[in-house]
């Protein structure tokens, strides 16, 4: 059932409106009144709300619904809400959502409670062409409980059109028409005091070019501290593993930015907070690898062949012991005492105004000439890495190799709104090329190993553990072949990353020496 | 994407009755569905209330695409649409005859609307010519309201020869129990040979119901007229089986 383009109505008025729409149709039916329950869904980050989408679940049936246009895209039923895509039964709604929220949960973000009157306006031949609905938005679900708004809204049947123009030339008279659909969802929102698209895992920051580089590095931080604290009950509770995710680039963010923007602050304090970053970086590595691993479970068995993939299933069954216990263990550290004071502190770091005068080389220049100099040495960096590969082909290399990409990246999208946007963004991209490539690369040869310790740690005395083994053997090598490929693909790569057109550009954007971004 | 084609080469063995009564219950459970009316006939389109004609640019189903497809009506129903019928479908089977690729016709005008519904059914008439052929190549199953007689047989067994010498594979036809008279001593003994005779019959029938005849009179389906009646509950109880067995 879907509402439309529709009106607010005053609730005084509401009957009279109705009557006189009515009075200009031909003959009308009317259903009886249906109560329902409207829950909104979306992901943490608000990956629907941000395409203009949502889900709604009423009356165990799931819509999912364009915000702007008010229409009903695709539906499902079911008796329990999924909270993951993969647990979706297959149809249209499950494709379309799937691209969308990716690995993410599905949550609740807030319900309200209606009562829908429907006039079905027919024909002579007594045929449905065009419904008017009455929608009382509330609270509750008892008619005295507060009303939040009323619509009166127009739901067109399709290949009758002329009917539909003339009831929303009915309406229009009344007022102007809008997607009710969005009105009811934002109000729902906001009755539940959220901020709608409230989180995102983006930085979203303004800094001012000019500002002193100590004090935009401390709205950086603070912009992270803020991500990983937004993170951290979604990790407790192990709602989805994006969580974690988040929570972990933010930790290496600021780790990179501690790291590199140096000479800002006394460089004791600089490497104390480093130095804890990297401790807490590492209390999750095994859990985000855990993550990886049974997240490409479908692809790894696709590397399988056919007779071989449930062998396999042990070797996933222990990841998932173990990644219950590893779960524990970073649980334990969030609520630790002395996790809460190492952010205490850092948060008192940040709080702290900046001091008037520092003697801190780098304190006072101004954060847009700081971060272009670092991010064309980076870059420079980069290149001389990837030249002397190109000679030297070796795996240790390539590893070296993307950890600088990853710094110049990092460093790139910390200042992203400082430089031409449309710029900056394209060499982003660009790198992300690179990055993709040597991830890749990374992921196989760290995956091999790893794998197979796992592998090793099943217990021996198992028939199934033994053919998990063989299959694991089996997977391994075909990584291991897949790696080959890759690397042959280095110098292609590389040399679409270093083409004299993206020197040019870093050089124009980042080494000062013009098209400086000034406000 | 799903089609389904309810077919007979026998006229009178249930075909638009079931054809409404299962897209109807089909869009209740959530799947955006679309009933093609191929019968010049219209009762599809008359049960629906609708007018049988196609848009003026969409005649005789020649077109595909666009034309066809802004044909299409709502019925009363949500996520029930219907393309309706035309009296000109009467020729459909010479008109194909005349075109190329003229098997393909039908799987080329259905082309638009696979994007847009999960499910698609087909009420044909009775033929088993150049239309029936169009009807093979475009559905993914095949769906025979078999009355329990003699006659019945006879036609079914007509039609899986005609399948398999034309080189349809068979095993997408699926066959139910249709009109089924529990009071007649032949349809009572014809009933299990059938069953037994064809693979993939449905264990799920449907009854002879005067209700199933008043469908004329409600213009309604009969789960939607008679929501706890046995016929609308013997409807919804081939519909769970089609669903299982085909997984849709």
């Amino acid at each position: 059932m879907e509402n439309n383009l529709g009106i607010k109505v005053p609730d005084d008025r509401h009957e009279g409106l109705v009557n006189g729409i009515l009075a200009q149709t031909n003959t009308f039916k009317v259903e009886e009144p249906v109560v329902e329950k409207w829950t909104f869904f979306d992901t943490f980050d608000w990956r629907l709300y941000k395409k203009s989408l949502t889900l709604r679940l009423s009356d165990q049936e799931l819509h999912l619904l364009d915000l702007k246009g008010g229409d009903s895209i695709a539906r499902i039923q079911f008796t329990t809400m999924p909270v993951y895509a993969r647990d979706f039964p297959a149809g249209t709604l499950t494709n379309m959502i799937s691209t969308i929220i990716g690995v993410r949960a599905v949550l609740m973000v807030a319900e309200v409670h209606t009562q829908s009157r429907v006039y079905r306006i027919l024909n002579k031949d007594e045929k449905t062409v065009a419904r008017l609905v009455s929608t009382e938005v509330r609270t509750a679900p008892d008619i005295d409980s507060p009303l939040i708004a009323s619509y009166l809204s127009l739901r067109p049947v399709r290949g009758y059109p002329k009917y539909a123009r003339q009831l929303e030339q009915a309406l229009t008279e009344i007022g102007k028409t809008y997607s009710i659909i969005e009105d009811i969802y934002l109000s729902a929102i906001q009755k539940a005091r959220i901020k709608v698209g409230g989180y995102s895992s983006r930085l979203d920051l303004h800094l001012d070019p000019h500002q002193r580089s100590d004090g935009a590095m401390k709205v950086i931080f603070q912009r992270l501290l803020k991500i990983m604290k937004d993170n951290e009950a979604g990790i407790k509770a192990d709602v989805d593993t994006e969580f974690l995710h988040d929570y972990r680039i933010a930790i290496r963010r600021t780790r990179s930015a501690l790291g590199q923007i140096k000479n800002v602050f006394p460089p004791e304090e600089t490497s104390r907070f480093k130095r804890d970053f990297a401790t807490l970086g590492q209390v999750s590595n095994h859990l985000r690898d855990l993550d990886v691993y049974l997240l490409s479970e479908d692809n790894y068995c696709a590397m399988l062949p056919e007779a071989m993939r449930d062998d396999i299933l042990p070797l996933f069954d222990y990841l998932r012991t173990q990644r219950g216990q590893a779960l524990d263990n970073v649980g334990r550290t969030l609520n630790s005492n002395a996790y809460a004071h190492f952010l205490d502190e850092w948060q008192f770091f940040l709080n702290e105004p900046v001091p008037e005068t520092s003697a801190e080389t780098n304190a006072q220049v101004p954060i847009i000439d700081l971060a272009g100099q670092r991010i064309y040495k980076q870059y420079r960096n980069v290149i001389k890495d990837g030249t002397y590969l190109l000679e030297h082909t070796q795996d240790g290399l390539l590893h070296l190799l993307r950890i600088e990409c990853k710094k110049l990246r990092y460093l790139m999208e910390l200042f992203i709104s400082l430089f031409p946007q449309k710029d900056i963004r394209r060499l982003i991209n660009h790198l992300k090329v690179l990055q993709d490539y040597l991830g890749e690369f990374n992921d196989l040869s760290v995956q091999q190993e790893h794998l197979m310790q796992l592998a090793k740690e099943l217990p021996v005395n198992d028939e199934r553990s033994k053919m998990a083994l063989v299959a694991t053997g089996y997977l391994v090598e075909t990584m291991a072949r897949r790696q080959r490929i890759v690397k042959a693909d280095f110098a292609r790569t590389f040399k679409d990353f270093t083409s004299p057109g993206s020197k040019t550009q870093y050089r124009e954007l980042f080494s000062g020496k013009s098209k400086r971004y000034t406000q | 994407m799903t089609t389904l084609a309810i077919y007979s080469n026998k006229g009178g063995v249930g075909k638009t009755s079931s054809a409404v009564n299962l897209a109807y219950l089909a869009a209740q459970s959530g799947k955006s569905t679309l009933i093609c009316d191929l019968d010049p006939q219209s009762s599809t389109t008359y049960y629906f209330r609708v007018k049988p004609k196609l848009k003026p640019k969409a005649r005789g189903f020649l077109r595909a695409g666009r034309p066809v497809f802004r044909s299409v009506k709502g019925t009363d129903y949500d996520g029930l649409d219907l393309l309706p019928a035309d009296f000109t479908h009467r020729k459909l089977d010479t008109t194909f005859n005349g075109l190329s690729r003229r098997k393909h016709r039908l799987d080329i005008v259905l082309k638009p609307f696979r994007r847009e519904y999960d499910l698609i059914f087909l009420d044909c008439p009775p033929t088993i010519n150049i239309l029936a052929e169009n009807i093979f190549i475009a559905a993914d199953y095949l769906l025979v309201p078999l009355i329990p007689t003699t006659l019945s047989i006879r036609t079914h067994r007509h039609l899986l020869a005609f399948l398999k010498e034309k080189k349809y594979t068979n095993k997408y036809v699926y066959g139910f129990l249709s009109m089924v008279d529990g009071r007649k001593k032949m349809h009572r003994q014809m009933a299990p040979a059938i069953q037994h005779e064809f693979k993939g019959m449905l264990r799920s029938s449907i009854p002879c119901l005067s209700l199933v005849e008043k469908m004329g009179i409600y213009r309604e389906p009969v789960p939607a007229y008679a929501p706890n009646s046995p016929a609308a509950e013997a409807y919804r109880t081939l519909w769970g089986e089609i669903r299982d067995r085909l997984q849709i």
